[in-house]
């Protein structure tokens, strides 16, 4: 830069050297002189100009090289890493929306699987529950019969036992009557009729 | 000798035995006396049982064993003997023997048959019925 400073400024000088007996000739010159010489009331003039476009080529190709273009490659490689890491993340949700619609359906799956289960053990245990009912009542029925039937065979066999008892009393009481009021004549007398029921 | 030639031998004496029909004790006492004579000792006991036994059945085949409760005529025991003697073809004679435990009437025994018209029979039919 203090060399371009340098230049710039001997530059500069023989401008200014040159410029006074030049100025009635461009100012002779017409627009365009009027142009060159306002743009060198500004400063700018051919020389300069050109050293400065060369100058800012360099500081701009240097820029580019050691500035802008690692830094367009980092912002490259970052987009890219956020392109990549969008791209993942969506599929990651695309994975996810489908592992969460495998989820429900594998869910809803198991869910009517349940219910199905369900119904089938509660058919099933309404079924073992009638059985049981029908096979208990059965059996209820039975020991009720049977009861009944051994309570009328005790009764009877107790109407008989009585009946015999009584009869056997009576025989017993007719028995003992006749054999203690029974005399020899009217024995004597059952005798002559058993004879005679005997020759008929 | 054996028990059916026993028996048989016994049988054979006891219809030695018998006139018209009926035992004869002369007959049995001849019977006897010839067994004794002809027949060893070792031979003629189960002879003489089997020949007693018979003759112990022929005796109760010729009786009317006649159970009566109370007095019982003998015109009323030959009629009841009559009455065998002709429902069997064979000659009985009576045989009485008072049981008042009959109550009234009397129960005939002969032989195996036993006929029965006692008062105490008709109480235990009434008694079997009502039970």
């Amino acid at each position: 830069m203090t060399f371009l400073s340098a230049l710039l400024a001997a530059d500069a000088a023989k401008a200014a050297s040159h410029a006074a007996p030049a100025a009635p000739g461009a100012a002779s010159s017409g627009p365009l002189g009027d142009i060159i010489k306002l743009f060198g009331d500004f400063g700018v003039d051919g020389p300069h100009l050109l050293i400065q476009v060369i100058n800012f080529s360099i500081l701009a190709f240097v820029l580019y090289r050691f500035a802008v273009k690692p830094a367009l490659g980092q912002m490259e490689e970052r987009n890219r890493l956020i392109e990549k890491g969008l791209a993942d993340a969506q599929a990651a949700t695309q994975r996810l929306a489908e592992a969460q619609q495998a989820a429900d359906a594998k869910l809803n799956a198991a869910s009517d699987e349940a219910a199905r289960i369900l119904a089938e053990a509660r058919n099933a245990a309404k079924a073992a529950v009638e059985a049981a009912r029908a096979e208990a009542q059965a059996a209820q029925t039975e020991v009720i019969a049977k009861a009944k039937a051994a309570i009328e065979a005790d009764r009877v066999k107790m109407l008989a036992e009585v009946r015999g008892e009584v009869s056997r009393l009576v025989v017993d009481t007719a028995a003992k009557v006749l054999a203690e009021n029974l005399d020899d004549a009217t024995r004597g007398r059952l005798n002559e009729a058993a004879v005679k029921q005997l020759a008929r | 000798m054996s028990a059916a030639s026993v028996r048989a031998e016994a049988k054979r004496l006891l219809a030695l035995s018998l006139e018209g029909g009926a035992v004869s004790s002369d007959r049995v006492g001849a019977v006897l006396a010839a067994l004794a004579k002809s027949r060893p000792a070792h031979v003629l006991r189960p002879l003489l049982r089997a020949y007693l036994a018979n003759v112990r059945r022929e005796l109760t085949r010729g009786e009317a064993r006649i159970e009566h409760a109370g007095p019982l005529a003998a015109a009323d025991a030959d009629a009841i003997a009559a009455h065998f003697s002709k429902a069997l073809g064979r000659p009985v004679r009576p045989v009485a023997r008072r049981n008042d435990a009959l109550l009234g009437g009397f129960r005939v025994r002969v032989g195996d048959d036993v006929t029965d018209l006692s008062a105490s029979l008709r109480l235990a039919t009434l008694a079997k019925s009502l039970s």
